[in-house]
């Protein structure tokens, strides 16, 4: 249970198959069935003739053209997402893709996600569950799931096309397709899609259609949008803690502070009579279970040791375990007393070479070793929890023939296999609602809130149980961003140039993405030396909008910021001259896009100053150097004499190639760069005694609208390279150091930990 | 314990615990789940509901004291998801993930109300609701917007 190095193996392997290609044979677009067999339907507002169940009059029963999508007799175009929708458009995505090559009528359109339940029986007509976890997940813009998506829409639309020219005794040449019509130009006449989707259903086409080329921009052509939008503005919107179901009961859920910790001792006569108390269930995690052959892996998830109270409704239950007397043993994670103490490990530790040597490209040490210029710096990151707004939580509904489960889960076959695994039944009875995802960031992947409820229904047979955490027990029995030390030195050449970079990293996570894949320390600095050591202690952690980057990212730009300081340079063009002979041309791009837009250099009052940053993430440790996408900001800041830092503006260019949706694309980074900024001001975790301390936002504060900057997205850094990378966690990382360079520019103090709120920034 | 509400126009009662809070009981009692569940110590603003015309976090107010007051829940904003605020937030693409945009409108709609063109500073000062998203900005567009779709509406009738 606390074998940390299994969950970062897992998560490493998971985030590198991102990448990995989702096959789909032919066959699997020509299957058409009459049955209805596909997912739940989320938060979508239907109109009553697609509510109704579904009849066998022609006149209203709608048709499946193919396992991704139903026509109805009126047009209305079901369409079947292998992406949940957390918020980053991800469903809507899916939806225009197969619509761009449908040509159907976007008003028309309805979403739901794949029922994996059906691709276990039906000989994975989805492709979903086979292969690994990842396939169906991640970024929608990967290159295979936007195939397999344009290919299904293409298909249908000839299908419908052939049926058509069938109708007319025409040849299919001489058709077209266009917003929900198939039309004759040469006689004028046109069918509707609704008109011909029971017969497109039975066309067998000799080949797959070929995909056009997509275009610029092509999605937000179709829609700007969300499909889920009209839906969450009028409360209809169905996240996971919405579910209902007849009869359900709810539970309360108490985990050992201390993680790794087991549950001691409680009392349950003292709550036995209270009103509405069904029971309590005990979760341990060391019972042994069933090990079952799933031909699926998942990211590792496991349940801490825990108490569930049970109670006709949710308040009754949170009162109930309120008034519960639980004894913990806390276990050998009680001996961290304080984040003092952590933050001592480690800064102690990076006195020591590090136990892995990540990188060591031509001297490093022998060029420090001889040079008299040395610049040298160290940097921490605290914990930090994700924090989506909805809480944690399940529905599960165990019986005798079926596990049925709701779930706000941000991978949908995680969420299956976690159902499977801890109900301990075959995939085949496994039955997964889909529901809108109230925030992720990386909380949601593991789906440890699941397996919990279904432990926890399988002792109320028969009924509904939904398990809600409090806000508190969410955020002290996190995943969390790790803590992070790190202690860069360089040597800077007589043009003040850094000649040789070392860095010795030392954390309570893995990985080093954002440090040892970025421009700077793959070929630019000729001697890289990158050392990393990892400190084992109990604390829970997992991925966090661009897990590593977001630290890396600011420890690096603010390194950069220092060494430019130092020779005596411009930031900006320290930056260029060290980015000259970058193989990738978006860096150059980016950061000239970002400071002309910004001002960059504009004459400022005292008290404020402007910072720039520039970062790539996801590019996965590729050798390309035009992959994943690179994100350059300019911080704008002032701070009065007092201290008070107010951050005034933030400027984005950014570089992931080419843009499907720009409307999308902007409010990504806006929400990305807002992530970043309320990382780095505000957010920090700490520990007393083994446990972590803050547990709502009284404590761990979140920006709000009065604190929110003026923010700029632009678009001139792009390339037009032909990738389509992940926009998300890319602003997320330079951010940070941008406003700690901000800082540094209007006050002369340099910020080297996060968060920034707690430096005294007094100047005179 | 029976007691008697007004949720969005309608009489309903409840036979709870009268210190339940008023979002559990919206929530779990009656099943209108629009109003969501973010923190349970009203510092996130996702549970805001009107009580008497006022913008209030039902997250920490026990239905006891809301009995016979006039409750509007994001489910009563508008009968036809026409309220300006509502067009505003889709025509300028204001959600992320939703969770918070149910309590971010409704005290929005309580700002208007009050202050029917607000300015950026008493926006801020009376939208405080969390959204981890980051949706500000837009949110803060939308509020204009909406602001002005009301004045346009009411010079056409006036």
């Amino acid at each position: 249970m606390m074998s940390t190095i299994d969950v970062s193996s897992r998560l490493t392997r998971g985030e590198r198959a991102l990448t990995a290609a989702t096959s789909l044979t032919r066959r699997d677009f020509l299957i058409s069935t009459a049955a209805i067999g596909g997912g739940m339907a989320i938060g979508i507002a239907w109109p009553s003739a697609v509510k109704a169940a579904p009849s066998n009059d022609p006149a209203v029963a709608p048709t499946e053209v193919s396992p991704w999508l139903v026509i109805h007799p009126d047009d209305t175009v079901l369409l079947r997402s292998p992406l949940p929708e957390s918020g980053n458009g991800s469903m809507t995505m899916a939806a225009l893709l197969i619509t761009k090559e449908l040509r159907s009528d976007w008003r028309k359109t309805r979403v739901e996600c794949i029922s994996l339940n059906r691709d276990v029986r039906s000989n994975h007509v989805y492709g979903a569950v086979k292969g690994d976890v990842f396939s169906f997940a991640g970024r929608s813009t990967k290159d295979t799931l936007m195939r397999l998506l344009q290919q299904v829409g293409a298909s249908a639309r000839e299908r419908l096309k052939v049926a058509a020219a069938e109708r007319w005794n025409v040849p299919v040449s001489e058709v077209e397709a266009r917003n929900g019509l198939i039309e004759h130009a040469r006689t004028g006449r046109s069918l509707r899609y609704g008109e011909l989707a029971a017969d497109a259903a039975k066309v067998k086409l000799d080949k797959e259609p070929d995909i056009e080329p997509l275009e610029d921009a092509a999605l937000g052509n179709i829609a700007r949008g969300k499909i889920v939008d009209a839906q969450i503005v009028n409360g209809n919107a169905i996240y996971g803690i919405d579910a209902q179901a007849p009869g359900m009961i709810y539970g309360a859920l108490m985990q050992s502070p201390v993680h790794g910790g087991k549950l001691k001792h409680y009392d349950f006569e003292a709550i036995r009579n209270m009103p509405g108390v069904l029971g309590i269930v005990v979760i341990d995690p060391s019972e042994p279970r069933k090990r079952l052959d799933l031909p699926l892996q998942g990211i590792e998830s496991w349940a801490q040791s825990a108490v569930v109270v049970v109670a006709e409704h949710y308040w009754q239950a949170r009162k109930a375990l309120e008034a519960l007397p639980i004894e913990w043993d806390d276990g050998p994670g009680a001996q961290w007393k304080s984040t003092a103490q952590l933050d001592q490990a480690l800064l102690e530790a990076l006195e020591h070479e590090g136990e892995k040597i990540v990188k060591d490209e031509g001297d490093a040490l022998g060029a420090l070793a001889a040079s008299e210029r040395i610049i040298e710096a160290t940097y921490r990151t605290p914990y930090a929890d994700q924090a989506p707004l909805e809480p944690l939580n399940a529905m599960a509904l165990v019986t005798d023939d079926r596990v049925e489960v709701w779930h706000s889960g941000s991978i949908s076959a995680q969420s299956f296999i976690v159902a499977a695994e801890e109900a301990e039944v075959p995939f085949e009875k496994v039955h997964l609602h889909q529901c809108l995802v109230g925030g992720n960031f990386g909380r949601r992947n593991f789906g440890d809130d699941l397996r919990i409820v279904v432990a926890v229904a399988k002792k109320f047979p028969g009924r509904p149980v939904k398990v809600i955490w409090s806000r508190e027990e969410m955020m002290r029995q996190g995943r969390y961003r790790w803590h992070t030390a790190g202690k860069l030195r360089a040597a800077l050449g007589d043009d003040g140039m850094p000649r040789a970079l070392q860095a010795r990293i030392c954390q309570t996570g893995y990985g080093v993405a954002g440090l040892d894949n970025v421009a700077y320390t793959n070929g630019l600095i000729p001697n890289v030396r990158i050392e990393t050591r990892e400190i084992p202690i109990h604390i829970l952690w997992g991925s966090y909008r661009a897990p590593g980057y977001n630290s890396y990212a600011f420890f690096v730009e603010s390194f950069i910021d220092e060494c430019a300081a130092a020779a005596n340079m411009d930031p900006l063009e320290y930056r260029l001259k060290l980015l000259e002979k970058h193989a990738d041309p978006g860096w150059i791009k980016c950061l000239r896009e970002v400071a002309a837009r910004a001002g960059w250099g504009k004459k400022l009052p005292p008290g404020q100053g402007q910072g720039i940053a520039i970062s790539n993430w996801g590019n996965w440790g590729s050798n390309d150097p035009q992959a994943g996408t690179t994100a350059a900001v300019v911080a704008h800041v002032e701070v009065s004499r007092s201290g008070e830092l107010r951050v005034l503006q933030l400027d984005i260019a950014f570089d992931c190639g080419r843009v499907l949706n720009r409307d999308a694309v902007v409010a990504q980074m806006e929400g990305g760069m807002l992530f970043g900024l309320n990382m780095s001001l505000n957010e920090e975790l700490n520990i007393a005694n083994g446990r972590i301390v803050e547990g709502n936002f009284d404590q761990y504060p979140m920006l709000r609208l009065a604190d929110t900057p003026r923010l700029n997205v632009h678009f001139g850094g792009l390339t037009g390279h032909a990738r389509y990378s992940e926009i998300g966690e890319p602003p997320v990382g330079p951010v940070g150091p941008a406003v700690a360079n901000a800082i540094f520019r209007a006050t002369g103090k340099r910020i080297r930990s996060m968060p920034f709120r707690k430096h005294d920034l007094r100047w005179t | 314990m029976k007691i008697d509400l007004r949720v969005n126009g309608k009489a309903q009662t409840v036979d709870v615990d009268p210190s339940t809070p008023l979002l559990w009981v919206l929530r779990d009692h009656l099943g209108m789940t629009g109003t969501k569940f973010g923190c349970g110590i009203a510092h996130c603003g996702a549970c805001t509901v009107h009580v008497n015309g006022s913008a209030t976090r039902s997250c920490v107010v026990p239905v006891e004291a809301v009995a016979g007051a006039d409750i509007t829940t994001i489910e009563g904003l508008s009968p036809d998801s026409q309220h300006p605020l509502q067009r505003a937030w889709l025509e300028l693409n204001v959600p992320q993930c939703g969770y918070c945009q149910a309590g971010m409108l409704m005290a929005a709609a309580a700002l208007l109300e009050r202050f029917p063109s607000p300015t950026d500073e008493q926006i801020d000062a009376h939208i405080t609701n969390i959204c981890r998203c980051g949706t500000y900005q837009r949110v803060r567009a939308a509020i204009h917007r909406a602001a002005a779709m009301k004045k346009a509406a009411a010079a056409r009738t006036a």
